[in-house]
């Protein structure tokens, strides 16, 4: 098995809990602002820009540094609506919190993935005995 | 990734919600108060948040291209509301036609308002402890689970 420390899934699992850390602060900024008025929630966007992680992986079976540099995640703030009208903030705090739980949930399934990896590596290191 | 800046944003989001609350307790006080020694009428208040803009240079220097704002109190204003005037001949403070001025507090505003926060600063709560719950689990990467 070709087997390497600095392999795609560290890469990749790396890249996706940063994302979802990311994502879970732009959450706790949507909640802090509830109460601004005028406030326009942030959202982070990160599955979109994975195209061509999916494309290198399936096509080379690895990734390189520069294509995991180029798909980590962004902060991007919601639009101005046309009207511009000053009105209360439009963060809906239940969305958010629901959108909260699902991240935290899966920032726990990214933690188990990177586990399970490293876990592997400690078979191959103690020649398969444990 | 740094835990604290979510600890710093839920912290910002909690300080406006509860002085929301103290701001909303001292207009409920201050419902039955009539003119004070100066002559003037308590006037109802309300605070005023925007984003803190505090975090844009902490997240920059962290590489991300956005800055994520946390809360911070804009001012706490005082509304122009009508008194509201009662008619009570008896009362000291009463004008020649015997009314007494009260300020214009709403109640069902100030317990609306109350409420809201109470929910916004419980959300900030939540927030918090799931960032907690989050660190505390990256700490065990590479332990045997």
């Amino acid at each position: 098995m070709p087997y390497n420390i600095e392999s795609a899934t560290l890469g990749a699992v790396s890249l996706a809990l940063d994302a979802a850390s990311l994502r879970h602060q732009a959450i706790s900024s949507n909640i802090a602002n509830a109460g601004t008025p005028g406030y326009r929630p942030v959202a982070v966007s990160f599955e979109e820009h994975l195209g061509a992680l999916r494309a290198a992986l399936s096509s080379r079976g690895t990734v390189d540094a520069s294509l995991l540099a180029a798909s980590s995640a962004r902060v991007e703030r919601e639009p101005e609506k046309a009207g511009g009208t000053e009105e209360a903030s439009r963060v809906a705090v239940d969305e958010q919190v629901a959108q909260l739980s699902q991240n935290a949930v899966h920032y726990q399934a990214l933690l188990r993935a990177l586990n399970k990896q490293y876990s592997i590596l400690s078979i191959a290191i103690n020649e398969g005995k444990r | 990734m740094d835990y604290r800046s979510a600890f710093q944003i839920s912290a910002s989001g909690m300080t406006v919600e509860k002085l929301r609350v103290d701001v909303t307790a001292v207009n409920l006080a201050n419902v039955h108060s009539t003119k004070g020694a100066d002559g003037k009428l308590f006037r109802p208040m309300r605070v005023v948040s925007h984003e803190s803009v505090g975090f844009a240079a902490t997240m920059r220097h962290m590489g991300f291209s956005a800055a994520l704002p946390g809360a911070a109190v804009a001012s706490v204003e005082s509304v122009d509301a009508p008194p509201r005037m009662v008619q009570d001949p008896g009362n000291p403070q009463a004008d020649e036609k015997g009314f007494v001025a009260y300020p214009g507090i709403n109640q069902v505003n100030e317990m609306v308002t109350l409420m809201t926060a109470v929910r916004a600063y419980e959300a900030n709560v939540i927030a918090m402890n799931v960032a907690k719950t989050l660190a505390v689990k990256a700490l065990e990467i590479g332990g045997n689970s």
